[in-house]
C-alpha cells in the first residue's frame, strides 16, 4: 500500500480556498484515484479564516481528514503561521507572496499568484487557480488534462475561460519558480 | 410490486460527492419523488440538491414552513403513492417528533435524513455530535419500532439511502437515515453502479392493509384514489383502519404487531461490520463517522501487536442486541466511543456478558484516531 498524499488549503474566506479543495479532489477522482476532502463551514467559509483538505490515496481511505500533510498552499499570513508549523519532513509550503513574509527558509515555494492574476487577467479572483495550477505542476499529485478537466466541471459562465487562463499560468510558472 | 431492477439515474462511474449530495441521488435512485423539507445545518445540501433533481425528473419539491408540517407532507405524499423523504437536524427531528409516532401507527413508509450536530437545543449548528440515537427510537410517545442505518461513508450515504427506502417499502415503517455533520460534509469517492435493486410497497386489492394473520408478513398498502375504501387515523384501528379506540384485543394485537413485524424480521434488517475480532480481548464497538477513526486506531494497535478488535453497526435500529451478545463472550471488555454521552454503550449493557467501558466526547469535535488509541491502551 502507498502512501496518501495530504493535502491542506489554508486563507481567508472569499479567496477560492474551499473550491481549490473541490478542484484537486475532482482531478483526483477523474486518475482513478480514492479521494476525501473536507472544508470550512458557515461564516469561516465567508470572509473569516477558512481551510479545506483533501486526501489522495491509491487504494481506499481509513480516515478520511488531514492528520500530518506533504503539501501546504497557504494565501494569508495567518494561514500560513498557522499551516507552516504542520508539514511532513520533505513536504512543501506553497504561499501566495502578495499576502504572506515567510519566517521560515525549508521547503518553501513563493508563487505571486494574486501579482500574476492581477497583471496578466486583471481579476484577483482566479489566483487560487493560479496557486494550486502551480502546485500540479510542481508536484505532479493529479495530472494537469485532470485539473482542467475538473475546472470545466466546476467553474460555470463566463468564470470558465478566465479559470482556464489561470490555470495555464500556474502550470507555466513551474519554469520560474524559485525554491529559497 | 416488491423487488426490482433498474437503471441507476446517474451515468456509472466515479464521482466527488459530499454526504449530503450522495443521500439525495440514492433517495432519487431508489424512486423517491417527493421531499418536503426545512432547511437547517448541516442537512442543507441534501434538500439544496432535491430541489435541484426532482425538479429535473418530475417529481415534486415542496419548502414547508416547518419541521411539523415537513414531516406531514412526507406522510401524505406516501399515502398518495410516492416514496417520500424528507432531511433535517437534531432540532428540526425533535419537531417531528409527533407526526414520526403517527406515521409508525399508520405504517406509513417515510424516509428521514438526521444529519446530527452537536446538540441539546440549538447547540452548535455546524458542529459533529451523535446524540439523536435515543431520539431516534425512543422520541414519540408509545411503542413502536424504526429502522435506523448509520452510514460512515460517503458511499454509505449512498448505498444506505438506498436501503433506507426498502427497508421503508419493504416492512411500511419510517426508516432513519442517522448521519452526522462529519459524514454530511465529508467529500469522497462515490462509485455508482449501473443498476440499482429497489422494493415497491406491495397492493392487494380489498386485503385490509392494518393487519395481517402472520406477524412477519407486512400488509398491502393502498394508495388514495386508486377506489379502495381506505381510512387512515392515528388512533386505534382494526385491519380496515375502522376506529377501536375502546376495544383492548384490537389495541393489544396492533402494538403487538407493529413491533413484531420489525423485531422478527430483524435478521434481514441487522447489519454489523467486524474485523480482528477472532482472538481480540477488547473489542471497540463503533458506528458513524466515529468508526472511521475507530478503524484507523484499531489498525495502529494491531501493527503493535494489541489484540483489538473492531464491530460497526451498520444499522442501530433495531439494536443487534444477538450479535453483541455474541461478541461479548469471547472478549473481556467493550470499547464504545461515542460523540454523546454513552446512548449506543447503554444499550450494549443490555446484551453483554462482559463489561462495557463508554467513552464519551461531546465538545462538537470529531474523536481523533489518537484519542481512540490512547483510550482503548487505557482499558487493555
Amino acid at each position: 500500500m502507498s502512501k496518501p498524499v495530504q493535502v491542506r488549503f489554508g486563507g481567508f474566506g472569499g479567496q477560492g480556498i474551499v473550491l481549490s479543495g473541490l478542484l484537486l479532489g475532482r482531478a483526483a477522482t477523474f486518475e482513478g484515484k480514492f479521494v476525501a476532502g473536507s472544508n470550512s463551514y458557515g461564516v469561516a467559509a465567508r470572509g473569516a479564516a477558512c481551510r479545506s483538505e483533501v486526501v489522495i490515496s491509491e487504494d481506499p481511505i481509513d480516515f478520511p481528514q488531514v492528520t500530518i500533510p506533504d503539501i501546504v498552499v497557504v494565501m494569508s499570513q495567518r494561514a500560513y503561521d498557522l499551516f507552516s508549523r504542520q508539514v511532513v519532513k520533505g513536504g512543501l509550503i506553497f504561499y501566495d507572496s502578495q499576502f504572506i513574509v515567510p519566517h521560515r527558509q525549508r521547503a518553501m515555494v513563493e508563487v505571486p499568484a494574486t501579482e500574476m492574476a492581477l497583471r496578466n487577467v486583471e481579476e484577483k479572483r482566479v489566483a487560487n487557480v493560479i496557486l494550486l495550477s502551480a502546485v500540479v505542476a510542481q508536484t505532479g499529485i493529479v495530472s494537469q488534462g485532470a485539473l482542467l478537466r475538473a475546472i470545466d466541471e466546476s467553474v460555470k459562465g463566463k468564470f470558465l475561460e478566465l479559470n482556464r487562463k489561470a490555470a495555464a499560468l500556474g502550470f507555466h510558472w513551474k519554469e520560474e519558480i524559485h525554491e529559497r | 410490486m416488491g423487488w426490482r431492477r433498474i437503471k441507476a439515474p446517474l451515468p456509472p462511474g466515479r464521482y466527488y460527492f459530499s454526504g449530503n449530495e450522495a443521500v439525495a441521488e440514492g433517495a432519487i435512485a431508489a424512486g423517491c419523488r417527493f421531499y418536503g423539507g426545512y432547511p437547517i445545518t448541516p442537512s442543507s445540501e441534501t434538500m439544496e440538491r432535491m430541489a435541484h433533481r426532482l425538479g429535473q425528473i418530475g417529481g415534486v419539491f415542496v419548502q414547508m414552513e416547518d419541521e411539523l408540517s415537513s414531516i406531514a407532507a412526507v406522510i401524505g405524499a406516501s399515502w398518495a403513492g410516492a416514496k417520500a423523504m424528507t432531511a433535517t437536524s437534531g432540532p428540526g427531528l425533535s419537531l417531528m417528533m409527533e407526526n414520526i409516532g403517527y406515521a409508525a401507527f399508520t405504517e406509513t413508509p417515510c424516509i428521514i435524513v438526521d444529519i446530527q450536530r452537536a446538540g441539546p437545543a440549538t447547540g452548535q449548528a455546524t458542529r459533529v455530535g451523535s446524540g439523536d440515537i435515543m431520539q431516534a427510537k425512543w422520541g414519540s410517545h408509545g411503542d413502536y419500532q424504526i429502522i435506523a442505518l448509520s452510514p460512515w461513508s460517503v458511499q454509505e450515504m449512498y448505498d444506505g439511502t438506498i436501503r433506507a427506502f426498502n427497508f421503508a417499502e419493504r416492512y411500511r415503517v419510517p426508516t432513519f437515515v442517522l448521519g452526522d455533520e462529519a459524514v454530511g460534509h465529508l467529500r469522497e469517492t462515490l462509485e455508482i453502479k449501473p443498476w440499482v435493486r429497489v422494493f415497491d410497497r406491495k397492493k392487494s386489492r380489498g386485503r385490509p392493509p392494518f393487519d395481517s394473520k402472520n406477524p412477519r408478513q407486512i400488509p398491502p398498502m393502498p394508495t388514495f384514489g386508486e377506489g379502495e375504501n381506505l381510512l387512515v387515523t392515528g388512533s386505534t384501528h382494526d385491519g380496515h383502519g375502522i376506529r377501536r379506540t375502546d376495544d383492548p384485543k384490537v389495541h393489544s394485537r396492533l402494538v403487538r404487531r407493529l413491533n413484531d413485524k420489525i423485531l422478527l424480521n430483524q435478521q434481514d434488517i441487522v447489519d454489523t461490520e467486524e474485523f480482528f475480532i477472532e482472538d481480540a480481548v477488547v473489542t471497540v464497538l463503533c458506528y458513524g463517522f466515529t468508526a472511521r477513526s475507530t478503524l484507523t486506531a484499531v489498525k495502529e494497535l494491531r501493527e503493535r501487536g494489541h489484540k483489538v478488535g473492531f464491530m460497526r453497526l451498520k444499522t442501530l435500529w433495531p439494536f443487534p442486541h444477538e450479535r453483541v451478545g455474541q461478541l461479548s463472550q469471547g472478549v473481556e471488555k467493550i470499547f464504545v466511543p461515542e460523540m454523546n454521552r454513552g446512548q449506543v454503550a447503554g444499550e450494549a449493557m443490555k446484551s453483554s456478558r462482559c463489561e462495557v467501558v463508554s467513552f464519551c466526547q461531546t465538545n462538537g469535535e470529531i474523536i481523533r484516531p489518537e484519542v481512540i488509541r490512547q483510550e482503548v491502551m487505557r482499558v487493555l
